[in-house]
């Protein structure tokens, strides 16, 4: 049957709801969270920590990722590189990262080698060598890194429009990894001392996805069981604020593009606007024809993309209009987005709306159809103190968001006389022409 | 041998040469639609140098049915997500959607693929030039080291080659493209006879089957084209180096070769070695350069396989801020040597095997990496149920293979080079 011409009937998605973990406190407070998931031949486990960056020493921030970056070069039991040789003798790979909310250390191993995983796992976290040499290597390196993310536009617009918009009272203004002057003093006494404090079962979940055995929490509790927290206390997380806006023109010097972003200090997961934002950020800078894309990219051509991006922390937020505009057509491109992100007299429509919660529910099953994905959410909610509830409470939400209430919310986040702007472009070729558009641009090195 | 891998396959040929393979997975109620198109970068002729790519945009500008930006906006609005890449080898467009939505996105593929060419005009072309050349700087030019591919494509495969240019291309090239180029371009490589249709998802093979010769069965048939057979070149004679001056956070140097074609033992044995060599942190370069000796602040190696005759191999040292890149540079080819000359040991060996293994089940854990793995083995070797057998193709190389491709592909005299020095002003500062 020839069916060519007549567009086909959709039918409406089933429902679908995240997995419930099966949970498990052990005695030492660590908790245990596993998604059996059939089929899934690679278990995703993560371990997160519950140790805020605003925790480290003012003067050596950093030293939470060069602890993180340290654990696996050598344990008690295999010391040296017979540590990562154990490793990668199973297939397992060992990843991590030191966040502003948490520390994390992420792995991914064959199923049938999950037990021995979780062995190797708890030895880093409970006894690394963490050696002098270890430290001295990774802070050059860290040093290194620096330089290279500062050498990245994208980058270096991330970490600018981040400064620009949080108080620099607050530690999460400030590079995750820390900066070339505290890097430089973090001493080999800093890591073990803080490797002590806060990598500790009160502190700690497990979080295990993949085709499951049943035997996971056992496996679990023969490898953290007897694992034991210190007696000094804990740290409570900073509750950032937001700056006044900024405009900030950083100089690289004969870029063909600059990276703009364009926004300013957003909300987290638990302001009850959050459905709002999220519909209206897809709205607006989300879909592929959303109203900063089809301008900016498919109407202009200025740009391989431009997106509206809400990026929730523990505690506040950053939302911006990012993307990367050849030198020339900047000014346009910024007054243009500043106009399509001015909602007062084009609110965010029905069908916008519609769009958007179809989206959002309809790419879930795919986005969490892994092991990784479930781990890599559930992970993420609890660094940033959020119940898993949230996954499908959030589902409820977005279906009730209304055209007003997505309109609303931009407004109130962004108001088009109080936007934060950063640019890392040429400034010769850009400043005066930004002037005249009425950015008041501060030109930084 | 821990890993018997049984995915269905399932696979047919429709009457006008579109070849499909579904592969039923009722875990999730999704599905997920791949189309590899048997066209790439290889396939450019001089002055058409990252057409295949722009062209790969202007398939989301509309077609009979279907407005501009509208295939990719209407399946996002269903809970779709929708992209599409171009390579040395292929150009894939894949969406992978609610299962309820399957008919409409098999419908927007056919229809984009029966009538795209008369649909074209001067204002999509002019944008998507624009759009392309936007994301040519913001992906390679304004990046350090971005043209680091483009520079070792052309150093080792020269610049005549199929292989010898990248799917970017270059920017007057880009220009030169017009409605007319563009529309001879797709009616040379867009039939059904050169493209692979993969479903994976809570179908059955045979529902599946229905729907695609529902929708696309009526289009025209061609005559399969038939590339004529790839032709090896042999390994690099000598070394040749390239130095670029330009705005780097550090200095660094690349070294790259000449490897079997990919899916043959030649192939996945060099993979095998180059992870031995820079894939991890148990790989002798990191141990050596950045552990031991604290010379170098990264180093990576891969391979790329690549089916026309002959892949790509390359591994890269970066210097740390501030120093030279001698002392990391000598002592990488030590570490290069040493493997050419005895291999790894089989420790070496068991360990890359089990970090390989992993890497497979990860691609095919996700319906969407596991159609278009599917697709690439329909398309490059008419065999989509080697995805099963691949793992068991790797675990069998022995020690012996490994060391006898080490030798033969990966010498340090027959290798391309190309160095990166730091201009003399920082771009940090």
């Amino acid at each position: 049957m020839r069916r060519s011409d007549q567009r086909p009937e959709v039918k409406a998605p089933q429902r679908w709801r995240f997995p419930d973990p099966t949970r498990l406190w052990l005695d030492n407070g660590m908790q245990l969270m596993a998604c059996d998931r059939e089929g899934q031949h690679v278990a995703a486990v993560s371990l997160i920590l519950d140790a805020p960056l605003n925790a480290e020493p003012v003067d050596v921030e950093g030293v939470a990722t060069i602890a993180q970056r340290c654990l696996d070069e050598g344990t008690a039991a295999h010391p040296g590189p017979s540590f990562a040789e154990a490793l990668e003798d199973i297939g397992a790979v060992l990843g991590g990262s030191a966040g502003y909310s948490g520390s994390e250390l992420s792995l991914e191993v064959p199923t049938d080698r999950l037990g021995e995983a979780l062995g190797l796992l708890a030895e880093v976290v409970r006894e690394p060598e963490l050696r002098p040499d270890d430290v001295d290597r990774h802070r050059t390196l860290r040093l290194a890194e620096i330089e290279h993310l500062l050498a990245n536009s994208a980058h270096r617009s991330a970490l600018e429009f981040r400064a620009a918009c949080i108080p620099s009272r607050y530690r999460a203004s400030r590079m995750v990894g820390g900066s070339q002057a505290t890097v430089s003093a973090i001493t080999h006494d800093d890591v073990l001392s803080f490797h002590e404090r806060y990598y500790r079962p009160d502190a700690a979940t497990l979080i295990i996805s993949g085709e499951l055995s049943g035997q996971e929490f056992a496996q679990a509790a023969t490898a953290f069981g007897d694992w034991e927290s210190p007696a000094e206390g804990y740290t409570s997380h900073e509750v950032p604020g937001s700056r006044t806006p900024h405009c900030w023109l950083i100089d690289r010097p004969g870029a063909v593009q600059a990276d703009v972003r364009l926004g300013g200090f957003g909300i987290d997961r638990g302001d009850p606007r959050w459905a709002d934002v999220q519909v209206a950020t897809h709205a607006l800078g989300g879909a592929f024809l959303s109203r900063l894309n089809r301008v900016l990219r498919e109407e202009k051509g200025f740009t391989y993309g431009a997106h509206l991006v809400n990026t929730p922390m523990r505690e506040g937020g950053l939302i911006s209009m990012q993307g990367s505009f050849r030198t020339e057509v900047v000014p346009e491109a910024l007054t243009l987005a500043r106009d399509l992100l001015d909602l007062t007299s084009a609110p965010i429509t029905q069908a916008e709306v519609t769009d958007a919660v179809n989206y959002t529910k309809g790419v879930a099953p795919l986005r969490y159809s892994t092991a990784q994905g479930i781990t890599d959410r559930i992970a993420a909610l609890v660094r940033d103190g959020v119940n898993v509830e949230f996954v499908n409470a959030n589902f409820e939400a977005i279906g009730l968001v209304t055209p007003e209430s997505a309109t609303q919310s931009i407004m109130e986040l962004l108001p088009p006389d109080g936007l934060t702007l950063v640019v890392v472009g040429d400034a010769a070729s850009l400043h005066d022409q930004l002037l005249a558009d009425g950015w008041l641009v501060e030109v930084r090195a | 041998m821990p890993y018997r891998l049984n995915y269905p396959i399932h696979q047919r040929t429709l009457g006008n040469g579109l070849r499909v393979v579904v592969s039923p997975d009722h875990s999730v109620p999704l599905a997920a639609v791949n189309l590899w198109y048997d066209v790439g970068s290889r396939d450019e002729r001089p002055g058409e140098f990252g057409w295949a790519h722009l062209f790969e945009h202007l398939m989301f500008s509309g077609s009979a049915h279907v407005g501009s930006g509208e295939h990719l906006n209407a399946l996002q609005a269903l809970g779709g997500s929708v992209n599409a890449t171009t390579w040395f080898d292929r150009t894939n467009y894949f969406e992978t959607l609610p299962v309820g939505a399957l008919d409409l996105a098999l419908w927007m593929e056919a229809d984009r693929l029966a009538t795209l060419p008369d649909h074209l005009d001067d204002a999509s072309v002019e944008t998507q030039r624009e759009v392309v050349k936007e994301e040519k700087r913001q992906r390679y030019d304004n990046v350090p080291y971005g043209d680091a591919m483009p520079q070792l494509v052309e150093l080792v495969f020269g610049p005549d080659h199929p292989y010898g240019h990248t799917t970017i291309g270059s920017m007057a090239d880009i220009d030169g493209a017009t409605v007319e180029g563009a529309a001879t371009f797709f009616r040379n490589h867009y039939r059904p006879d050169n493209a692979v249709l993969t479903i994976v998802g809570d179908i059955t093979a045979k529902d599946a089957f229905k729907r695609a010769e529902r929708y696309f069965g009526h289009l025209p048939s061609w005559n399969r084209r038939v590339r004529p057979a790839a032709v090896a070149l042999a390994p690099l004679t000598g070394v040749t180096t390239r130095e670029v001056t330009g705005r780097v956070p550090a200095a660094a140097t690349y070294y790259a070769w000449r490897l079997p074609a990919r899916d043959t033992w030649g192939f996945d044995a060099c993979e095998l070695a180059l992870s031995v060599l820079g894939g991890g942190q148990t790989s002798r370069l990191h141990r050596e350069l950045v552990r031991s000796q604290r010379v170098a602040a990264g180093v990576g190696a891969s391979a790329m396989p690549l089916i026309g005759g002959t892949s790509f191999g390359v591994v890269n040292v970066r210097a740390l801020p501030g120093q030279d890149i001698d002392a990391a540079h000598r002592a990488a080819l030590v570490q290069i040597e040493r493997l050419a000359d005895a291999g790894p040991t089989q420790a070496e060996l068991d360990r890359a095997k089990a970090q390989f293994a992993r890497e497979w089940l990860t691609e095919l854990a996700r319906f969407d990496s596991r159609a278009d793995l599917i697709g690439a083995y329909a398309t490059l070797h008419d065999d989509p149920d080697r995805v099963n057998r691949k793992l068991e193709e790797v675990e069998r190389l022995t020690l012996d293979q490994v060391a006898e491709a080490c030798s033969a592909f990966l010498e340090p005299g027959q290798r391309a080079q190309l160095d990166y020095r730091q201009e003399a002003v920082d771009a940090a500062q």
